[in-house]
């Protein structure tokens, strides 16, 4: 039902295009992992390498356990849910999420019992008469999950599953997975662009770019405690402040800062920059302002470096007026060094 | 082995029976065919030989080297009558004709695809024969004092393949036509076409890739076609695919029948670079 | 316009049924020439080409060729458009040509290759023989048309099956045979239209038994009769049965 997933120094290349550069990753049983990255960044091979549709030019794949590097996806105990759904449209639902215990040689009742008892779990049991082209881009997305679930794979790997579906749908989903990853208790490896989403589901995140991994961690770490320059700006907006080492402190272009001395770019979140905080940054004059719903969205000049911009996301209430000038305070600082890479 | 393999392994065995008989019956059979072209006939046997000899006789035989133009003549008359008028035909069924008759129209147009083609051919011979019924009618009219022969004439030959290659393109240009977004007509005539205008600039000049790889088809199978020219152009003058199989029907000469499908072969193939060229320009 | 249009329609329409209905219409002549003046109506040529022995054993013929090939070249272009389009082989490119290639080349060629490979290992022209000519023009047929329905959806659909555990010979015939069914009716309808009313190589491979475009032809050489126009009709009919009846079930419901 489940099983961990434990990837070794695994390379590959596409002719001379080189897909992923030595990725080591240790997913364990029964975790949600969510590759994240931008299209290219390698994700998706990725899951390709650990479905049976890839083999890695080199490195190994174990699951459970066993070296499955070279095993094909049928005999692996990993099923995938693809992109487009894949759903056969000349089948009914229930055939088409018996199709894989009827592969394994199920009877007949067994298996469309068995077929039900999915569909029942996505919520779809009362049309599984009903064909594909049916039903609405949500629905098939759930027949997809049943199907590729049924066989009982220990890894289930979801290719960007809810990439097609509209904002209000793609959350409503992503609570749904979440839940049903827990009921079930399999391995989830998921790959998506959207950070967001990401966030939402993830027992940990592992971030790629130009395929290696920039940051593994749990959403919170990813967020807050962002390891490189890019997975900073991948995870959200940052403010970036260049910082070098003071006697207590940093100096920088808004003045001295009170945080620890390091070298590099300080990278704050626009909701980590307020009116307090734990340490100040100077005073600021604030330009523009938005009202977004949940935050008023401001940008603001500081008076020691007029050509910085900081962007600071303010709770609602508090009314900034344009042209005020106002004491900044920050609240978890993060210096990274720009040419800090994966270290991997 | 990697995955990688094994699926190409799997699929190269899928693709290996069509290609085997691809291969089989028709590669090698045309490679010896082209081997044959260069033999020669003494007496009834055949000699192989290397030697160019059929293709002089093709370029300076008068009656040999006349067959390659006369098919070369048939064919471009053909094509060109058969897309002048084929076009407006496809354009009104696709435009001017309701859009609950359109279907009706479209299969009524197409109607005669569905007899045999070598009845087709027969029904022209019985319809434009001394006897028949447009001469019949003609004459009744007044607007003859006689019958005219059409009959055994290359005129026959280029009516039957007309009538043949008019429904083939009406086909292939309303398919054409119908795909065609309604807002190019809109926006052109929005901004002041006249309709003639949007016809000649817009939706003829939309349609043309279409008419080109519907005119290439009408060429190949024109200009190898056998039936149409046998039946209703008789043996006054003779296209390549008659010449070909009288070759093969009263001598058994193989060798220049062979030489005679290789020139025609090259013809085609001709054709079809100058069309592909054509078409690969137009879309840069 | 309206007029010209009305006026150009009838005119080409006019110039598209005359021989077809000039067919018909003679098919039903009460004398020995199916030219004017039309004397009246016997059923007397139907009733001659129905009882016409080697007429009927042609019609058969012709059945069982066209039936046979076009299963064949189906078959062929089923398993080769699946196989390339699952995955990209050395000289995928090179294959798609090769097999594409009859397509281009006059039928006529095709024939005359067919009869000087045949003659010389010693096969006689024989209903085998067109039947294995009349897979090689339709082979690219079926195999073009299998190989564009294959779309990224249907190539996920087959990724999927092969994921869930399927073996190859059940990927083929529980998912992409049903997914493709649309395809592989219509190849097959136009494959089995093409043998059936082939000419060129059925003329050049048979001998013996005939198929009934050969039988016709050689009916043509006594010059024109009414019986000939009755067997035209005849197979016009049934054609004209058969295309409606796929309009209104099969294709009527592919278009929607």
């Amino acid at each position: 039902m489940t099983a961990d997933v434990h990837i070794k120094a695994v390379e590959h290349r596409f002719n001379s295009f080189t897909a992923l550069h030595r990725v080591d990753l240790q997913i364990a049983a029964g975790e949600f992992i969510v590759l994240l990255g931008p299209s290219g960044c390698g994700k998706t091979t990725l899951l390709s390498i650990i479905g049976g549709f890839l083999t890695p030019s080199e490195g190994q794949v174990l699951i459970g356990g066993r070296d499955m590097t070279h095993v094909a996806p049928k005999d692996r105990p990993t099923t995938t849910m693809f992109q487009d759904y894949a759903l056969f449209p000349h089948m009914s639902l229930r055939d088409n999420v018996a199709f894989g215990l009827r592969m394994r040689g199920m009877a007949k009742a067994a298996r469309n019992a068995k077929a039900l008892e999915m569909l029942d779990m996505v919520g779809l049991a009362d049309k599984a008469a009903r064909r594909p082209h049916e039903l609405s881009g949500g629905q098939r997305q759930r027949v997809a999950l049943a199907r590729a679930l049924a066989v009982e794979p220990d890894v289930l790997l979801l290719d960007e599953p809810l990439g097609a579906l509209d904002l209000k749908l793609r959350r409503q989903m992503q609570e749904e997975l979440k839940a049903i990853q827990r009921r079930v208790g399999t391995t989830f490896v998921h790959v998506t662009h959207d950070q967001e989403e990401a966030m939402a589901i993830a027992d940990r995140i592992v971030v790629m770019n130009h395929g290696r991994i920039e940051h593994c961690g749990t959403p919170e770490e990813v967020y807050l405690t962002p390891k490189t320059m890019f997975s900073a700006d991948f995870m959200g907006e940052t403010n970036r402040i260049p910082v070098s080492p003071a006697a207590e402190g940093v100096t920088s272009p808004l003045g001295p800062l009170a945080i620890p001395p390091a070298e590099g770019m300080l990278c704050l979140r626009p909701e980590s920059i307020g009116f307090a905080g734990e340490f100040s940054l100077g005073r600021a004059t604030l330009v523009e302002a938005a009202f977004y719903g949940s935050y008023h969205r401001c940008h603001f000049r500081p008076v020691a470096a007029p050509d910085l911009l900081l962007t600071a996301h303010l709770p609602q209430g508090e009314h900034p007026r344009p042209g005020a000038e106002v004491e900044l305070f920050g609240r978890n600082p993060v210096v990274l060094s720009p040419k800090a890479k994966a270290a991997a | 082995m990697s995955i990688e393999k094994q699926e190409k392994r799997q699929g190269a065995a899928l693709v290996a029976p069509a290609l085997l008989w691809t291969l089989g019956f028709f590669a090698i059979p045309f490679a010896a065919m082209v081997m044959m072209s260069l033999a020669h006939l003494e007496g009834r046997e055949i000699v192989q030989g290397h030697d160019l000899g059929n293709y002089l006789r093709i370029f300076t035989d008068p009656s040999l080297r006349r067959g390659i133009f006369v098919s070369l003549e048939i064919t471009a008359v053909v094509t060109v009558i058969s897309v002048l008028l084929a076009w407006p035909l496809a354009w009104i069924i696709a435009t001017r004709v309701p859009a609950r008759w359109r279907r009706m129209a479209l299969l009524l147009a197409v109607l005669p695809f569905w007899t045999s083609y070598v009845v087709r051919s027969y029904s022209w011979a019985l319809v434009l024969g001394e006897k028949g019924v447009v001469m019949n009618a003609l004459v009744g009219l007044g607007l003859l004092a006689e019958p005219v022969q059409i009959m055994a004439t290359r005129s026959a030959t280029i009516i039957g393949f007309v009538h043949f290659f008019v429904m083939l393109l009406t086909l292939t240009i309303y398919s054409n036509l119908i795909q065609l977004s309604p807002n190019y007509a809109r926006a052109a005539e929005d901004l002041g076409a006249s309709r003639w205008q949007v016809i000649r600039l817009v939706i003829l000049p939309l349609t043309l890739p279409g008419v080109m790889t519907g005119a290439f088809l009408t060429f190949v199978l024109c200009i190898g076609d056998y039936i149409t020219p046998q039946i209703l152009g008789g043996n006054n003058e003779l296209t390549l695919p008659q010449l070909i199989m009288l070759q093969l029907g009263r001598r058994g000469d193989f060798p220049m029948a062979s030489a005679l499908s290789v020139v025609l072969m090259v013809i085609v193939t001709l054709a079809y670079a100058a069309c592909a060229r054509w078409l690969k320009m137009e879309r840069v | 316009m309206k007029y010209l249009s009305l006026a150009y329609l009838v005119a080409l329409f006019g110039f598209i049924l005359l021989p077809v209905v000039t067919l018909v219409i003679f098919s039903f002549q009460d004398g020995r020439l199916p030219v004017p003046p039309f004397k009246g109506v016997t059923f007397e040529w139907y009733a001659k080409i129905l009882t016409d022995r080697a007429m009927m054993e042609a019609l058969g013929n012709s059945l069982i060729v066209a039936l046979l090939s076009s299963l064949v070249a189906l078959t062929l272009g089923f398993l080769a458009a699946s196989g390339l389009a699952r995955v990209v082989l050395p000289g995928s490119v090179l294959m798609r040509g090769l097999l594409i290639a009859p397509m281009t080349v006059s039928y006529l060629i095709i024939a005359l290759g067919l009869l000087q490979m045949f003659n010389k290992i010693g096969i006689r022209p024989s209903l085998l023989a067109t039947g294995i000519g009349h897979v090689v023009i339709n082979l690219p047929l079926c195999f073009a048309i299998l190989y564009a329905a294959i779309g990224e959806h249907q190539k996920s659909a087959l990724k999927a099956a092969r994921d869930l555990g399927a073996r190859e010979w059940q990927v083929l015939w529980f998912v992409a045979a049903p997914m493709l069914t649309p395809a592989l009716a219509a190849a097959f309808f136009l494959a089995f239209t093409f043998s059936w009313d082939e000419f060129i190589i059925a003329f050049l491979l048979t001998r013996f038994d005939v198929t009934l475009p050969v039988e016709i032809w050689s009916m043509l050489r006594s010059g024109l009769s009414p019986a000939t126009n009755a067997v035209g009709s005849l197979v016009f009919l049934v054609s004209v049965i058969v295309v409606v009846t796929l309009e209104l079930t099969l294709f009527r419901k592919g278009s929607k």
